[in-house]
């Protein structure tokens, strides 16, 4: 056990501030990632919203007698919503849900 | 004569068991999951039972680990997330640890069963939703509706907006499913050539073999830095609501 340095409060606040910008690789996670790797996000995200999409409106037409309607209707929306969380994932949003969040950072007037 | 390169994924029993009717066997994939939760407790608990100022090897991993951890909880949820990181940090461990326990020959990866990965994700989804209601009650609901969008196609912006929240779930798991299975799958393959093509020429396919069990190193820690990186985004939606 070493004695605690004279300076350990200044290297306190240093560590501190060094924290602010944190260095963690969190920044590639919301770049859009490349090549296969890319693709291959696109496939899950657009796919998963489709099968969303396809059993909510399954499920709505069972419970409300109204087959094939609200399936038809629900697999478009789900591919909307797969093209949206491709959107997203692509403009380096990820998952964040509404669309407060895409306006440019400059632009005061909106909201 | 080369064993099928997806029967590496087969369940099988070690201790069958029967509940109400139901197969509750204790599996091989049960028994990896349990040595991956004592591996990431001992991992944690012994390397850190030093607390050395000057952190010996051991110690550094653990530190390492918790320090990286801590930086992606840091960075997506800010200081409120200090509260969730042992939440992201279990999860962030018990997929890690599957993954790379699972790289063992002879071992098995039980992150590569949809139900697995499924489950991990729905819980990590449902938690992020209660904990939205919680911290705002049915005020988290604006969450699916934008501002400034004209009232009339709210409707219809909200219902893509909850299909595409209620897709992050199978999403999360259909990567990390899917990643272990295409590495494990293309390890198998590999390993199927070599001992097809013999001696000499098997050689050839060792060395690819070689070069993707490093890449697959490299894909059991993304697939798991992912895995928690998602799970610090679902909580971030949850927390500050906007």
């Amino acid at each position: 056990m070493s004695q605690p340095p004279d300076d350990l409060e200044q290297r306190i606040k240093a560590a501190q501030h060094r924290q602010k910008p944190p260095v963690s690789p969190a920044d590639d996670a919301n770049a859009p990632p490349s090549g296969a790797a890319a693709a291959m996000r696109v496939a899950t995200d657009l796919v998963a919203a489709l099968v969303v999409g396809g059993f909510l409106g399954y499920w709505l037409d069972e419970w409300l007698d109204t087959r094939p309607w609200l399936m038809i209707v629900f697999l478009i929306l789900g591919f909307a919503a797969g093209f949206l969380n491709i959107y997203r994932a692509q403009t380096g949003q990820d998952y964040k849900v509404g669309f407060t969040r895409m306006k440019p950072p400059n632009d005061d007037n909106a909201n | 004569m080369a064993a099928n390169p997806l029967e590496q994924f087969v369940i099988k029993p070690i201790i069958p068991l029967q509940l109400a009717g139901y197969d509750v066997s204790f599996t091989q994939s049960a028994l990896w999951m349990g040595l991956a939760v004592i591996a990431a407790t001992l991992l944690m608990t012994l390397t850190m039972r030093g607390k050395a100022v000057i952190p010996g090897r051991w110690q550094n991993v653990a530190e390492m680990l918790y320090e990286f951890v801590g930086g992606i909880v840091h960075e997506n949820l800010g200081h409120e997330g200090r509260k969730y990181f042992p939440f992201v940090f279990s999860i962030f461990m018990i997929v890690l640890m599957g993954n790379l326990l699972g790289m063992i020959p002879y071992s098995f990866t039980f992150t590569s069963h949809i139900i697995v990965t499924g489950a991990l994700a729905l819980f990590v989804f449902l938690m992020a939703t209660l904990i939205g209601f919680m911290r705002h009650g049915f005020h988290f609901l604006t969450l699916f509706v934008p501002s400034g969008v004209p009232i009339f196609i709210v409707p219809l912006i909200a219902t893509i907006e909850v299909i595409s929240y209620l897709s992050r779930p199978i999403s999360l798991s259909v990567r990390l499913f899917a990643n272990m299975v295409a590495g494990h799958t293309m390890l198998k393959v590999f390993a199927g050539f070599s001992v097809g093509l013999g001696v000499v020429l098997g050689v050839l396919p060792l060395v690819v073999n070689t070069a993707l069990i490093g890449l697959e190193l490299m894909i059991a820690f993304i697939q798991a830095y992912v895995f928690s990186i998602l799970t610090c985004l679902y909580l971030k939606d949850a927390i500050e609501l906007h």
